[in-house]
């Protein structure tokens, strides 16, 4: 963030006039004033698009800045930008073409006497954009700020631990966060004082991260119920069975009642998300009947004498029983 | 979403004042354009709920940073309000958690 061009960050033209500026900060600054993005990086695009409006909005520091370049805060009054240039500080164009960076251990030394702050004069800089309009506020709490928290079916069930990257200062910074085990999807987690910072002092806003169960090829989640497919075979659904089924706290059994036709719903009680506050969610399974691609001779033989004495019908109007 | 289990005692105008930095002059005109949830005790004096502390931090960014008027941020408030409430609704109901329905 340090090291890029005020009218880059504004997307002006060097020779943009006020107006052009002033549109482009107000544009700028309404798409990334945290209160109304709560993108975390926006705090930081905010803060870089003000400075660079600070600066330019002011037809001093503007051409100061025009000729000396982002260090034009160290060049005492009355420094010729030429001379500047030919001490190798690394203005060197005059502006118009932008600056190169000062060669590393390259250091150039005013003995001016003054000391300047940059943190206070980017920490004032909320304020001062109010003194301007006659500021009658105190120290300013940081905004709130959300980010979105992707998490696996298996993930959310568990909770635990993760590190999470945030931007901060136009780098970035890791965060480790605890998960609560049955997390929603949609949940906010807050973590207090984890927001965009405060000016003056004041506290910084929280971070609530927004819980996102991503798709998941076996298990469906609806609140805290899990649906998970049941694929029987023809004989385990007519006759009955006891069968294993994947759930995202490990293996369950599911005892599958005879006469079990697809998409019977059959629900295992407390299987679903836990709930840290009361109860958990249900686990549903839902019958499907899967038949063989292919049947050997044998197979083919014994489906083709059920079929003779069987007399259901699915397709019939009543209960799908027909006499044969 | 959180449920407070405690009521948290109200401030009242001078610890409000402090708090925020505002003149209370100030807060009373900004109890008059309705942006602050204020009552009145027992003795008619205003007092406010801690939840207004929040209020005011936005209410001073946004009055600061994007020059809106005192007699404009209820509304920009209330908008800012509604549009986060609609977006948390669409992240509910947009998709179906899980994937492709198979049902």
């Amino acid at each position: 963030m340090a090291d890029r061009d005020f009218y880059d960050i504004l997307g002006v033209p060097r020779t943009a006039g006020p107006e052009e500026i002033q549109r482009a900060y107000r544009k700028l600054a309404r798409s990334y004033h945290p209160d109304v993005n709560k993108d975390p990086e926006a705090e930081d695009r905010f803060k870089e698009v003000s400075e660079a409006y600070d600066v330019l909005s002011d037809p001093d520091t503007r051409r100061r800045y025009d000729a000396f370049g982002r260090d034009f805060r160290q060049v005492p009054e009355g420094v010729d930008p030429a001379a500047y240039a030919r001490t190798g500080a690394g203005a060197g164009t005059g502006g118009r073409a932008g600056w190169a960076r000062r060669p590393a251990g390259q250091e150039v030394r005013f003995d001016t006497g003054e000391g300047i702050d940059f943190e206070e004069l980017f920490g004032g800089m909320f304020g001062g954009r109010g003194g301007r309009a006659g500021r009658r506020w105190g120290p300013m709490p940081g905004a709130d700020q959300e980010a979105e928290l992707p998490l696996t079916v298996e993930e959310a069930y568990r909770g635990g631990h993760r590190t999470i990257t945030l931007p901060h200062r136009g780098g970035s910074r890791p965060l480790e966060i605890t998960i609560p085990p049955g997390v929603r999807n949609g949940q906010r987690i807050r973590l207090a004082g984890q927001g965009g910072e405060g000016a003056g002092g004041a506290k910084s806003g929280d971070l609530y991260l927004i819980a996102r169960i991503t798709d998941h090829p076996r298990y469906r989640v609806e609140g805290r119920d899990v649906h998970v497919r049941l694929p029987l075979t023809p004989s385990e659904a007519a006759l009955g069975a006891t069968v294993a089924v994947e759930t995202p706290g490990g293996e369950a059994k599911v005892k599958v009642p005879p006469g079990s036709s697809s998409g019977r719903r059959l629900r295992l009680r407390g299987q679903g998300m836990p709930n840290p506050r009361g109860d958990p969610g249900d686990l549903f399974a839902e019958v499907q009947i899967m038949v063989p691609r292919t049947l050997s001779a044998e197979e083919r033989r014994l489906y083709e004498q059920l079929a003779d004495v069987s007399g259901f019908n699915p397709r019939s109007a009543s209960d799908g029983r027909t006499r044969p | 979403m959180s449920h407070l289990l405690v009521r948290l005692p109200l401030l009242d105008l001078e610890s409000f004042a402090r708090a925020t930095g505002l003149h209370p002059e100030l807060v009373r005109r900004l109890v008059a354009l309705g942006l602050f949830d204020a009552f009145r005790d027992a003795t008619g004096d205003l007092c406010f709920p801690p939840s207004q502390l929040a209020a005011a931090g936005r209410f001073q960014r946004l009055h600061t940073q994007l020059a809106v008027n005192y007699a404009s941020l209820g509304l920009v408030a209330d908008l800012l309000d509604r549009i986060a409430e609609l977006e948390a609704a669409l992240r509910t109901r947009a998709r179906t958690p899980g994937g492709v329905p198979w049902t």
